[in-house]
C-alpha cells in the first residue's frame, strides 16, 4: 500500500513536472540551468526580458501546423 | 519465454486490427459501432509504430544514440534545449495537430466512411509518418536546419528558393481556407460569435498579466484563462437570449471577413506577448482537453455510424466538394494521413531539442500516428450522425436550394432521408439560427462532438452548450493557426522583400513590418473574401487548393529526404520515401490537371470560368450580378493560375532531384552530404538522464 502512494506520488510528481516542461511554465528555469553548466558570459536575462525574448524568438518561424 | 509472449502479444494486436478494419471494409447493410474504427485503427497503429517505425529506424535511418544531438552539443537554454521525450512528444503533437485532421475527414465523409478511414490509416502509416520521421531525422543530423535549407544545400540552390516560395505560396492558401472554415462556423451565430470575441480581451488578460504581474508562469495564467473560455462558452447564451446583444452579435459573411482579416493584421504586427502567445496558450490547453475528451466520449458512448461505407458521391458528383475519390480523396485529407507542413515542424524547433536520435521514431513517426487518430475521430463524429443531416451542413444552397423544405426534397432524394424540420429542431436543440448550408467541416463536426458529449454528461439538455463549445474549441486554434501563421508569413514576405530593397529585410523596422503584414493579410485575405462570396460555398474550390498545396510540399520535403537518403548509400531501402514521394507526385499532378482542366464546371476552374462566361455572353445573367460574376470569373482564372504555380513549381524540384539522383546512382558527381561532423555524445555510455553533471536532476532525460 505504501509502495503504491509512493508510485503514485512520484508519478504525480513526474506528470506535474513533465506539464510544466510542456507549456513553458518551466523555461526560464532550464535558461537558468543551462547557463550556469555552460558558464556562458554574456550577461543573465531577468525572468520578463527572457520570456519576451523567448516568444519573439518561437513566433518567428512556423510553430502551429494545419 | 518472454520472447514467446511478446510476440503473441503482438499477433494477438495484429489480428484485432486486421480483423476490424476487415469487418469495416467488408460489412454492408446495419450501421457499424466506431469501437471497430478505434480497434481498427490503434490496431494498425501499434503494428506499423512496432514493426515498420523499427525498421525505419535501424534499416534506413541507422539511428544513432551515441551521437550526440544539436541538443546536447549546442545547448543554449533559449533555441537548443535537451528535452524528455514525453515532453517534446507533447510539444511536437500539439504543434503539428491543427484544424486539418478535423476538418479534412469530415468533408471527405461525403464518399462514405471507408474510403477516408482506409487512407487515414494507411496514408499515415506508410507516408506522414515516415515524412516526419525521416525530415526530423535529417535536421538532427543538420544542426535543425530548415527544409529550406536543407532543400538548397542538398539539392540545390534553386530547390531551396522553390521551396521557400511554395511554403509562403501554401501558407497563403492555408490561412484563407481555415478562415473561411471558421466565418461559416459563425455566420448569423451570435453565440458563436460573441464566445470566440470574447477570446480576444481574455488573450490579451492573460498577455498583460504574464509580461508584468507573473513573467512567464503559463500554467497558472493558463488555467485562469481556460476557466474565463468556458465562462464566456456559457455567457454565449444570454447574449443569444437577449435581442440586442443577440442582433449585436449576428455577422454576415462579409463581416466576419473583415473582422478576420483586421484580427490577423494586428496579431501580425503587435507584440507577440501581447495578444498571439496567450492565445496559444490558451488553445494548447483547451486542443489538448477537447481531443482528450472526444475520444474518452467516443469509447463511453461507442456511437453507431450511420453513414454507409460508400456513398453515391464516389461518382464524383458530391455537394461538399466535387470530384472523384482519385484524387480527391487524398488531398482532401492531407493533416490525419500525409501533411507536408509538419517537415517545417520536424524541421524546425523540434530537432533542437531532442535529447537523443532514437527519440526521433517516437515524437516524429508516433506523434503523426495520433494526429492521424484524431482523424478518425473526426471520421466518426461525422459519420455518427444521420446523412442526411450531414449533407444539410455541408451542402451550398446552389445545389441542394435555398429553403429547408427544397433541401430536404433534394437530400431525400439523393437516397438520405430529411424531414425540413429534424434541421429546425436540431438547429434549436444547439442554439443556433440555422444549420443549413453551413460548409467548411466545423458545424457539423461541431454537432457530432456535442452529441457524443452530451451522450457522455448532461444529456440534451446540454447539447447547445457543448455544441458551442465545440464551435470555440474549433475557432480558438484555427484562429491561433491564422495569427501565428500571419506573423511567419509576414518574416517570409520581409526575408524575401529584403532580397529586392534591404531595408524590408529588417525585423525590427517598423515600416517593413506595417508593409510586409499588409501584405500577407492582403494575400489570404483575397483569397478568403473569395471564398465567401463564391455562390459554391468556397470550401468547394479552396480547401482542394489547400489540399495540392499541402501534399505538394509533402512531396518537396520527401524529395529532399530521398536525395539526402541517396547521398548516404541507403539504395537498397530507398523505396520507403520513394513510393510515397512517387504516390503523392501522381496524386497532386492528377488533380492540379483535374482543378484546372477538367471539363466539369464544378471540377475545373477553367471550364467554370467558361461556362459562366458563357452564361453571361447569352443574356443568362441579371444585370445586377453581371459584376458579380465578372469577379467569380476572374477567381476562377487565378485559382487556376495558384494551382499551376504550385504544381510548376514541384515538377521543377522533382526534375532537378532526379537529374541529381541520376549523378549519384551513376557516380557522375560527387555525393556532397552537408551533414554535421560526428561528436560522441557523453550521455551514450552511462544514460541516466542527467546531462549535465548533477544541476539538471532528473527533470530531463527520464526515459
Amino acid at each position: 500500500m505504501r509502495k503504491a502512494a509512493k508510485r503514485t506520488k512520484r508519478f504525480l510528481r513526474r506528470f506535474w513536472r513533465g506539464l510544466r516542461e510542456w507549456c513553458g511554465d518551466a523555461a526560464y528555469e532550464s535558461y537558468l540551468r543551462s547557463k550556469a553548466s555552460h558558464g556562458a558570459s554574456c550577461r543573465t536575462l531577468s525572468q520578463a526580458e527572457f520570456y519576451v525574448e523567448q516568444l519573439n524568438r518561437r513566433y518567428s518561424r512556423p510553430s502551429r501546423c494545419c | 519465454m518472454k520472447r514467446i509472449l511478446s510476440i503473441f502479444a503482438w499477433l494477438i494486436v495484429a489480428f484485432l486490427g486486421a480483423s476490424a478494419l476487415g469487418a469495416i471494409a467488408i460489412h454492408r447493410g446495419e450501421p457499424l459501432n466506431a469501437m471497430w474504427f478505434v480497434v481498427a485503427a490503434l490496431g494498425c497503429y501499434l503494428v506499423a509504430f512496432r514493426l515498420y517505425s523499427a525498421f525505419v529506424a535501424a534499416k534506413l535511418l541507422a539511428l544513432d544514440d551515441t551521437r550526440a544531438t544539436p541538443a546536447e552539443r549546442h545547448d543554449d537554454g533559449r533555441d537548443f534545449v535537451p528535452t524528455n521525450k514525453w515532453v517534446l512528444f507533447g510539444h511536437h503533437f500539439a504543434a503539428i495537430a491543427g484544424p486539418g485532421p478535423l476538418v479534412g475527414p469530415t468533408l471527405a465523409a461525403q464518399f462514405g466512411y471507408l474510403p477516408g478511414t482506409i487512407w487515414l490509416i494507411a496514408g499515415a502509416a506508410f507516408g506522414g509518418c515516415v515524412q516526419d520521421f525521416v525530415i526530423l531525422f535529417c535536421s538532427i543530423r543538420r544542426d535543425g536546419k530548415s527544409l529550406g535549407q536543407m532543400a538548397r544545400e542538398e539539392v540545390s540552390e534553386r530547390g531551396g528558393f522553390i521551396a521557400q516560395l511554395a511554403v509562403l505560396a501554401i501558407m497563403v492558401i492555408l490561412l484563407a481556407v481555415i478562415a473561411l472554415v471558421v466565418v461559416n462556423a459563425l455566420k448569423s451565430s451570435p453565440w458563436a460569435t460573441f464566445t470566440l470575441a470574447m477570446t480576444i480581451p481574455i488573450a490579451i488578460l492573460l498577455g498583460l498579466y504574464l509580461r508584468f504581474v507573473r513573467p512567464g508562469r503559463v500554467l497558472e495564467a493558463s488555467i485562469m484563462g481556460v476557466a474565463l473560455v468556458i465562462f464566456v462558452v456559457v455567457a454565449g447564451q444570454w447574449v443569444a437570449d437577449s435581442p440586442y446583444w443577440s442582433h449585436v452579435f449576428t455577422l454576415s459573411g462579409l463581416s466576419l471577413t473583415a473582422a478576420i482579416v483586421i484580427y490577423g493584421y494586428s496579431a501580425s504586427a503587435l507584440p507577440v506577448w501581447l495578444l498571439l502567445a496567450p492565445r496559444d496558450y490558451l488553445s494548447a490547453f483547451i486542443k489538448a482537453g477537447a481531443i482528450f475528451s472526444l475520444a474518452a466520449g467516443i469509447l463511453l458512448v461507442r456511437p453507431q455510424v450511420l453513414m454507409p461505407p460508400l456513398t453515391r458521391f464516389i461518382d464524383g458528383t458530391g455537394p461538399v466538394f466535387a470530384g472523384k475519390i482519385f484524387p480527391f480523396c487524398f488531398i482532401t485529407i492531407a493533416c490525419g494521413a500525409v501533411s507536408g507542413f509538419h517537415s517545417l515542424i520536424s524541421s524546425g524547433t523540434t530537432p533542437k531539442m531532442i535529447l537523443r536520435e532514437g527519440h526521433a521514431r517516437l515524437i516524429g513517426y508516433g506523434a503523426m500516428l495520433l494526429e492521424s487518430f484524431v482523424g478518425i475521430m473526426a471520421m466518426v463524429a461525422a459519420c455518427a450522425m444521420t446523412p442526411g443531416v450531414y449533407f444539410a451542413i455541408n451542402s451550398p444552397p446552389s445545389i441542394v436550394g435555398a429553403t429547408s423544405d427544397a433541401g430536404a426534397a433534394t437530400i431525400s432524394s439523393w437516397g438520405y432521408p430529411l424531414q425540413a424540420h429534424t434541421m429546425t429542431n436540431l438547429a434549436h436543440a444547439v442554439g443556433e439560427i440555422t444549420l443549413w448550408n453551413r460548409a467548411g467541416g466545423a458545424p457539423s463536426l461541431a454537432v457530432g462532438m456535442a452529441q457524443i458529449f452530451s451522450n457522455t454528461l448532461g444529456g440534451p439538455r446540454l447539447l447547445s452548450i457543448w455544441y458551442h463549445f465545440a464551435i470555440m474549441f474549433e475557432a480558438l486554434f484555427i484562429l491561433t493557426v491564422l495569427d501565428a501563421g500571419t506573423r511567419v508569413g509576414r518574416f517570409m514576405v520581409q526575408e524575401l522583400g529584403g532580397r529586392i530593397w534591404a531595408p524590408l529585410g529588417r525585423r525590427g523596422w517598423m515600416p517593413g513590418i506595417l508593409l510586409s503584414s499588409t501584405v500577407i493579410v492582403a494575400m489570404w485575405g483575397y483569397f478568403l473574401y473569395q471564398g465567401v462570396i463564391d455562390p459554391l460555398g468556397g470550401i468547394n474550390s479552396l480547401w482542394p487548393l489547400f489540399g495540392i498545396g499541402n501534399q505538394l510540399l509533402a512531396a518537396v520535403a520527401l524529395v529532399v529526404a530521398t536525395t539526402i537518403l541517396l547521398k548516404m548509400g541507403r539504395l537498397r531501402w530507398i523505396w520507403v520515401t520513394l513510393v510515397p514521394t512517387a504516390a503523392l507526385v501522381l496524386v497532386t499532378m492528377t488533380a492540379s490537371y483535374q482543378k484546372i482542366f477538367d471539363p466539369n464546371p464544378l471540377i475545373g476552374f477553367l471550364s467554370g470560368a467558361d461556362d459562366r462566361a458563357a452564361q453571361m455572353a447569352a443574356g443568362k445573367i441579371a444585370a445586377e450580378k453581371i459584376v458579380e460574376t465578372n469577379r467569380l470569373i476572374f477567381n476562377l482564372r487565378l485559382d487556376a493560375a495558384v494551382t499551376a504555380i504550385f504544381a510548376g513549381m514541384v515538377l521543377v524540384l522533382v526534375v532537378e532531384a532526379i537529374f541529381q539522383w541520376y549523378a549519384i546512382l551513376s557516380r557522375r558527381g560527387e555525393a556532397v552530404l552537408h551533414e554535421s561532423p560526428y561528436v560522441a555524445t557523453r550521455w551514450a555510455k552511462d544514460f541516466s538522464g542527467v546531462p549535465h553533471d548533477t544541476v539538471v536532476g532528473d527533470a530531463i532525460g527520464e526515459d
